[in-house]
């Protein structure tokens, strides 16, 4: 295969992609709600990162792989163009060949290998992505994400691509923010060696100032999910996450984002207008809200039982804004909130008391009545904990039900088994 | 497939290797002596030892299910975990005064949390175990056996010397030493002791004072290096893989004539093959560059395979391996990827890899048999 063909190889499942996006654009705009305002907004972000990326590749320019917890602030201060490893968790569900590429991916790596993973590391084993400058790993918070750094090494194109990783300490002391910051300033030296950008503080100052803004409105928005009815559900609402922590991480056009989706629930609650109009169950989704589920399981939730998805593992988190006034006091601040803040990092990264913690405070908060641990098959140190939350439910006074799914591939367990799981446990504990 | 290793040492061995608590470990309790467990080999046991302790790799050799551990866990975890847990709920790792964790894998790590909630082992305590294995990892890990020295000391009322731990590298550098003797005697056309009885030795020393097995070993080196080795064989296997304890497991491999030489495993070479230096200014550091960045490394490490691949292949030329078999639990993300990375590059070298998931209890003897079988007939021995 000749340069130019292989690239061509890389840039196709982007490139369509992309096109798919685009055509989702186009029917979110014709739509009339504000919900699909957003989505188009927001869609429209992910074609032009896409455009970004295709372009680096045809005009030569450098742009990493990366994922959204690796201080992606500093990316955007660095002008660096990035994609992150994990875009089929976003769009693959939407994909005519994604049941085919679990499969392929599956021949590579066996069954019990987190889906979503499995099928990144198909990518670059195939060669199937587009070849970046330089990767930016991420070594938590599970073991599965580790590896998929070592399937680089399996291929011969990628395993000269120049990686780093911060290395995550386990616990959330003092000691463990000064050595991320090391970390960090590591990988900046590392991102400037490799792509010739380079860090300026006071750019870095902006966009940090940027970012606060958008964990301030971030918070804003996740307090008027506390209302009663909820105003969104398991929807564009719980993208928020996407936009502050990743794509538009310190780029203004979050905060106009999150400005409209602020705008539409406040007026909703104020209008005491739920996403369900009669809601009668609030749930705790603890895990990822995926797309894949998005089209049957969530809405028969909402429309069958006033099932309503209040909060998952994405939308819960401390939101802690960063000190600008140094470069030290900067990089503590990009440490702690990719350990600490970072969802689903923020959980699964250190000891169990951090989910438990969090059912303890979002049950309260948001008025839960209910908390579901998916048991999506990838996440095994979340589900060897579902003895400690099932007994801090009890002792907090919530049920809850542990599914055992596959969040990314719909075979794993039927949509009528799962159905039905829900459908008996909501009569057994008289909801809805 | 059977050795003239008939030995007192040997017998001594076997039984560490299919017990819990083996006659050994009852008579240091017997005698006052107190028994630290711990998980993973990233525990460094030196500072268990330097503290008065006998340090105990955590096993479930002898569960026979998970019953109770069911409630707290989820089918999607290893059975090693299960099976562990299970036996704490039991009751049956009574005999620990403390268990050390190292924040390994996912469902090791998860362990602590149950187990310090669930079982009422005195001295519970998890370390976080580095990704990479540079230099600010080794700071970073000195660190945290800092913390564990001051932990143990507090906890138990004792004093961990420098001294104390410069005895301790030196004690458990004899016992690589003389592991590393036996697997000279591996390398041999024929070998005086199989994979199976090796693995028993290899296991015994995670559950024998040190100076004990030292002594046992050096008896046993003694019988085994004046035999002849007349072990009938079809080929020399290596394993690679994590936490292997159950020698059966080899037996049954071996009994369709493959013998195990080497390995690389958790119970093999990794823990022995390289020594702490006795000669660094601070016995701390000596422990932390040994664990982290110098002997060979965990599948969970980052950016270390090129390392661990080449430990393979001088493993395959030094002990003329024939094949390599690679055992994984199932679920152990760690190993899907590092079997598949390894089976990918060893195989276009011309080296045969078998890929074998397995339970942590010996299960489905006659499929194993049956792939091992056939990978012999494949490598055509």
């Amino acid at each position: 295969m000749t340069k130019k063909e292989l690239q061509r190889k890389r840039l196709e499942k982007f490139i369509q992609e992309r096109d798919m996006l685009h055509t989702m654009i186009q029917a979110f705009t014709q739509s009339p709600t504000a919900e699909d305002q957003l989505y188009a907004g927001l869609t429209k972000v992910y074609v032009d990162h896409h455009n970004e990326i295709i372009r680096c590749v045809e005009e030569g320019k450098p742009f990493i792989a990366s994922y959204f917890a690796c201080a992606p602030e500093i990316y955007t201060a660095m002008d660096l163009p990035w994609y992150t490893f994990l875009t089929p968790a976003f769009t693959g569900a939407l994909s005519p060949t994604l049941e085919d590429e679990i499969d392929a991916s599956e021949k590579l790596f066996g069954k019990d290998l987190c889906t979503i993973l499995r099928i990144a590391g198909y990518y670059i084993d195939e060669d199937l992505a587009p070849l970046p400058t330089a990767i930016i790993g991420l070594l938590h918070p599970c073991d599965g994400t580790t590896v998929l750094h070592q399937i680089i090494e399996s291929n011969e194109n990628w395993r000269k691509v120049p990686q780093f990783a911060c290395d995550p300490p386990y616990w959330e002391d003092e000691r463990s923010i000064d050595y991320y910051v090391g970390e960090l300033k590591r990988m900046v030296s590392f991102l400037e060696e490799h792509t010739g950008h380079r860090l300026d503080m006071d750019r870095l100052r902006e966009v940090i100032e940027v970012s606060n803004k958008e964990y301030e409105l971030w918070i804003e928005y996740n307090e008027l999910r506390r209302a009663i009815p909820c105003p969104h559900g398991y929807g564009v609402g719980m993208q928020a996450f996407g936009v502050v922590a990743s794509y538009l991480a310190g780029d203004p056009r979050g905060i106009d984002w999150l400005k409209i989706l602020i705008g539409d629930a406040e007026k909703l609650v104020r209008e005491k207008r739920g996403k369900v109009p009669n809601e009668r169950i609030r749930l705790f989704w603890f895990d990822v809200v995926s797309l894949g589920w998005s089209f049957d399981l969530f809405p028969w939730l909402e429309q069958e039982w006033g099932a309503v998805i209040v909060m998952d593992m994405f939308g819960y988190t401390p939101y802690t804004l960063i000190d600008t006034s140094s470069e030290d006091a900067m990089f503590r601040g990009l440490a702690k909130r990719a350990l600490f803040d970072v969802p689903m990092i923020r959980q699964a990264r250190g000891v169990a008391d951090n989910f438990l913690a969090d059912i303890r405070r979002v049950v309260k908060d948001y008025k839960i009545n209910c908390v579901v641990w998916p048991g999506h098959m990838g996440h095994k140190d979340g589900s060897a904990n579902i003895g400690m939350m099932r007994e801090t439910c009890r002792e907090i006074g919530v049920p809850f039900l542990h599914i055992g799914l596959d969040l990314f591939d719909k075979r794993y367990t039927a949509i009528d088994e799962i159905k039905d799981k829900f459908s008996q446990f909501f009569t057994a504990m008289g909801l809805g | 497939m059977e050795t003239k290793v008939k030995s007192k040492a040997m017998q001594e061995f076997s039984e560490a290797a299919k017990t819990l608590v083996n006659p050994v470990v009852q008579d240091w309790r017997k005698q006052g002596g107190k028994v630290v467990g711990y998980f993973c080999s990233y525990v460094p046991e030196e500072i268990i030892t330097a503290a008065g302790f006998l340090p105990f790799r955590m096993r479930a050799t002898g569960s026979t299910g998970t019953e109770l551990a069911d409630a707290y866990l989820s089918s999607i975890n290893c059975s090693f975990t299960r099976h562990c847990f299970n036996m704490g709920l039991r009751g049956e790792y009574g005999f620990v005064e403390g268990v050390i964790w190292p924040s390994t894998c996912d469902h090791v790590r998860r362990i602590y949390d149950n187990w310090k909630r669930k079982v009422e082992t005195p001295f519970v305590h998890i370390m976080s175990l580095p990704k990479k294995t540079e230099e600010p990892q080794v700071g970073w890990y000195r660190d945290e056996m800092v913390n564990l020295k001051e932990a143990l000391e507090k906890h138990f009322g004792v004093k961990i010397t420098d001294e104390r731990l410069w005895e301790a590298i030196r004690l458990h550098n004899e016992t690589r030493r003389l592991q590393r003797q036996l697997y000279e005697l591996r390398k041999r056309k024929n070998p005086p002791i199989t994979g199976a009885e090796t693995l028993a030795v290899m296991v015994a020393g995670t559950a024998m004072p040190k100076e004990q097995y030292n002594q046992l070993l050096k008896e046993l080196l003694d019988e085994i290096s004046q035999l002849e080795g007349n072990i009938d064989y079809r080929a020399r296997l290596m394993i690679v893989g994590g936490i292997l304890d159950d020698p059966a497991y080899i037996e049954v491999i071996e009994s369709q004539g493959g013998l195990v030489v080497t390995d690389m495993t958790c119970f093999g070479t990794k823990i022995m093959w390289k020594d702490v230096d006795e000669g660094a200014g601070d016995p701390l550091t000596a422990l932390a560059q040994y664990y982290i960045a110098d002997r060979p490394s965990c599948a969970r490490m980052f950016g270390d395979y090129p390392r661990r691949a080449d430990f393979v292949r001088d493993m395959i030329r030094e002990f003329k391996v024939d094949g390599i078999i690679g055992e994984r639990l199932i679920f152990c993300d760690l190993w899907t990827v590092e079997h598949y990375m390894l089976d990918k590059d060893l195989k276009a070298e011309g080296i045969p890899y078998l890929k074998l998931d397995r339970e942590y209890l010996l299960g489905g003897i006659g499929q194993l048999r049956t792939r091992v079988q056939a990978f012999l007939e494949t490598m055509r021995r």
